[in-house]
């Protein structure tokens, strides 16, 4: 069985800026793995070749053995992209958005229709699905966006910073979902964290990245072992500080 | 054939609809600015009436009477440019003779009889004294045939000198160099300004709208940052363009309607003043396009539009918000405002050859120089046209399916600062 990104030297340039500086890493299928670094790391960037919005410099990066250069428009098939920072059409309803959203995967109405009501069961907005998204405060906008990237249960759901700006309800809500996912729909998942709670609680493995390279990977477990710390922020600050 | 290409259109169009920062100008702009725009004009036909005075006018006397030399006086001392035919017998081949002998553009003849004529009106009212107005009409200035009725009123003064009601004019409009009786060239030259004017406005308001709506639709894409999920889904990302394209020029259209109400609000009221007899048929002239001509010009207007909106979109895409969208768009605009007005204006027949050729160069004035060709039954200037649209057309879309298929929709970035453009040297955090 292939696995379900593979990612092998990879280099990203950019003007003079090396965000990736030979990054490689594999992520198994039904697993979740994480990303976390500092700020300017290279994780979104990382996540962003993943998902085919930007071409690699260097190297190559499979998803379920399509590349993401060559076949591009196969990956985008089976994978689904919640960007660190994104927004809604400020126009349009939630309900309206994610039907909009939904029709690009569904083959059918019906479909259709459940992937919204999955979508609506997820961000847990109730009656202000019927309101336009411009009326929506950050959380809420966040929510409808993480609803909207599970709702089609993706064979890769790749996301940037999930529960970034979510109050801590509805941040464990998502995490509750995501794990859901994994466990009952087999989604594979790839995400980055700031929030290293979130990362030991949800991940099977996690890679640490300094100036787009791996500086450490293991479980969680295995990580706080080999570096003799209580928990995962420690980890985290000692093996910045050595990089 | 485009996956995703109906999906994202009908999004599009919710968007654009529910906009106020789109819908508003579509309906305000039109009606506040054209009957402004009226005034302006019926003003500018007035000034026009100055300067057809000025005109050269020859004047044929076939009488050689007493009150023929006077009328000939006359018009000499209001200032009248006039140059004096005596007795010549005009038929059609000689009117046209002696309009390109004199380069001149109207005759006045005053018929044998003239002056017998106005000596009996004194005894017996009921006679009347004529004169003839021959007049040419090009179709290509909207100007044309004011001359008609600035003799109009050279003669009621001349009357009011006289007798009431004594001479009165016939008038001929000579017509790609045919010569119909009976037809007043002010009549034919306002029926013709109503359309040399509304294809060029509608030209000029489509193309100066409509890539606005497509810049504003794909910069917003960016600042809301919703394109960096749309670029993941499984559509056919070309879906994105054309359906950009596609609600703009819809919304387009509809605005174009709005406008052409506005319009023809406008439009009436200039020609509240001008004389009756408005049923004058132009097809009959030979002064509308033919089906074929209509479809040239629906065809030029319609890879015109393409170009300016690819254009628009791929402006927009470099742009990162919507304000700076629209000002790299506008950027477009005096190539879409000169030559719409100032074919309005001209005829690019009389034109050097440098302004013409750079006329020619430029893709939106296809569609008007379009509409003026085609009524005047001349295909060849509105086919070529179209094909150097077209070929126009396709290098742009070649471009933006390009920038569409890399990771450049996403990253590339012009900054702008104050006027100056330029491509961002420096790596921004954010896209
Ligand atoms: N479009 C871009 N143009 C230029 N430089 C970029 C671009 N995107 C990212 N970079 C640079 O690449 C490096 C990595 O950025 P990236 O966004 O991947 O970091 P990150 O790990 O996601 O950080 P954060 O935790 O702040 O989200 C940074 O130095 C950034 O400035
Ligand atoms: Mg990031």
């Amino acid at each position: 069985m292939s696995l379900a990104v593979e990612a092998s030297n990879v280099v990203k340039v950019f003007g003079n800026v090396r965000a990736l500086d030979g990054l490689s890493f594999a992520v198994r299928p039904g697993e979740t793995y994480g990303l976390i670094g500092p700020n300017g790391a290279g994780k979104t960037t990382a996540l962003r070749i993943v998902s085919t919005l930007l071409l690699p410099t260097a190297g190559t990066v499979k998803v379920f053995g399509l590349d993401v250069v060559k076949e591009a428009g196969e990956v985008r098939k089976v994978i689904s992209y919640l960007p660190e920072e994104a927004g809604a059409y400020r126009y349009l309803s939630g309900w309206e958005y994610l039907e909009f959203m939904a029709k690009f995967n569904a083959k059918s109405k019906d479909e259709v229709r459940a992937m919204v009501m999955e979508a609506a069961e997820i961000c847990g907005l109730g009656e202000r699905l019927k309101d336009k998204t411009k009326t929506y405060s950050k959380g809420m906008k966040r929510r409808l966006l993480v609803a909207r990237a599970l709702m089609t249960k993706p064979k890769l759901a790749i996301l940037d910073e999930p529960t970034s700006g979510l109050d801590v309800v509805h941040a464990y809500h998502v995490r509750e979902i995501i794990k859901r996912y994994v466990e009952t729909h087999g989604v594979t998942v790839l995400l980055s964290s700031h929030n290293m709670l979130e990362v030991e609680h949800l991940c099977d493995r996690v890679a640490l990245i300094n100036k787009g390279r791996i500086v450490a990977e293991g479980a969680p477990q295995e990580l706080k072992e080999k570096f003799g710390c209580k928990n995962l922020e420690e980890v985290f600050a000692r093996v910045v500080k050595i990089a | 054939m485009l996956k995703g290409f109906g999906t994202f259109l009908l999004k599009e169009l919710k968007e654009l609809v529910r906009d106020p920062k789109i819908l508003l100008p579509m309906i305000v702009i039109p009606l506040v600015m054209f009957p402004v725009l009226g005034a302006v004009m019926g003003y500018a036909v007035q000034t026009a009436q100055e300067q057809a005075i000025k005109a050269k006018l020859i004047v044929v006397n076939n009488d050689g009477g007493g009150w023929s030399n006077s009328f000939v006086s006359f018009l000499k001392r209001l200032n009248v440019t006039i140059y004096v035919v005596n007795n010549t017998k005009l038929d059609d081949k000689k009117v046209l003779e002696l309009l390109s002998q004199h380069n001149a553009t109207q005759i006045l003849e005053i018929p044998k009889g003239f002056s017998e004529n106005v000596t009996a009106h004194f005894s017996n009212p009921a006679v009347k004294a004529s004169l003839r107005f021959y007049s040419v009409l090009a179709g290509t200035s909207i100007f044309e045939g004011t001359g008609s009725s600035v003799i109009d009123v050279l003669i009621n003064q001349f009357n009011r000198a006289v007798a009431p009601d004594v001479v009165y004019s016939e008038k001929a409009a000579v017509i790609k160099g045919e010569i119909k009786y009976g037809v007043d060239p002010a009549v034919v030259s306002g029926l013709l300004m109503s359309q040399s004017i509304a294809l060029p406005l509608t030209v000029l308001i489509l193309l100066s709208y409509a890539p606005q709506i497509a810049a504003a639709s794909m910069a917003i894409e960016k600042e809301e940052k919703t394109l960096e999920t749309l670029l993941t889904l499984p559509m056919d990302r070309l879906a994105i363009l054309w359906g950009k394209l596609s609600s703009s020029i819809i919304v387009a259209a509809v605005g174009a309607v709005a406008y052409m109400a506005g319009y023809s609000y406008m439009f009436s009221s200039i020609m509240a003043g001008a004389p009756a007899s408005l049923n004058l048929d132009l097809a009959s002239l030979g002064l509308v396009p033919s089906a074929w001509g209509y479809l040239l010009l629906g065809l030029s207007l319609f890879v015109a539009m393409i170009s300016a909106l690819a254009l628009a979109v791929i402006l927009s895409a470099f742009a990162e918000d919507v304000r700076s969208a629209q000002s790299l768009v506008s950027n477009i605009y005096p190539l879409v405002f000169v030559p719409s007005i100032a074919l309005i204006y001209l005829d690019i027949n009389t034109l050097p050859f440098a302004l013409k050729l750079v006329l020619f160069a430029i893709p939106f004035s296809h569609p008007v120089i379009a509409s003026k060709a085609v009524v005047m039954g001349d295909y060849w200037t509105a086919g070529l046209g179209i094909v150097y649209v077209s070929a126009f057309t396709l290098v742009v879309m070649y471009v933006a399916s390009k920038l569409f298929a890399t990771e450049k929709i996403l990253t590339a970035k012009l900054k702008i600062k104050g006027l100056k453009t330029r491509r961002s040297e420096k790596p921004a955090e954010e896209i």
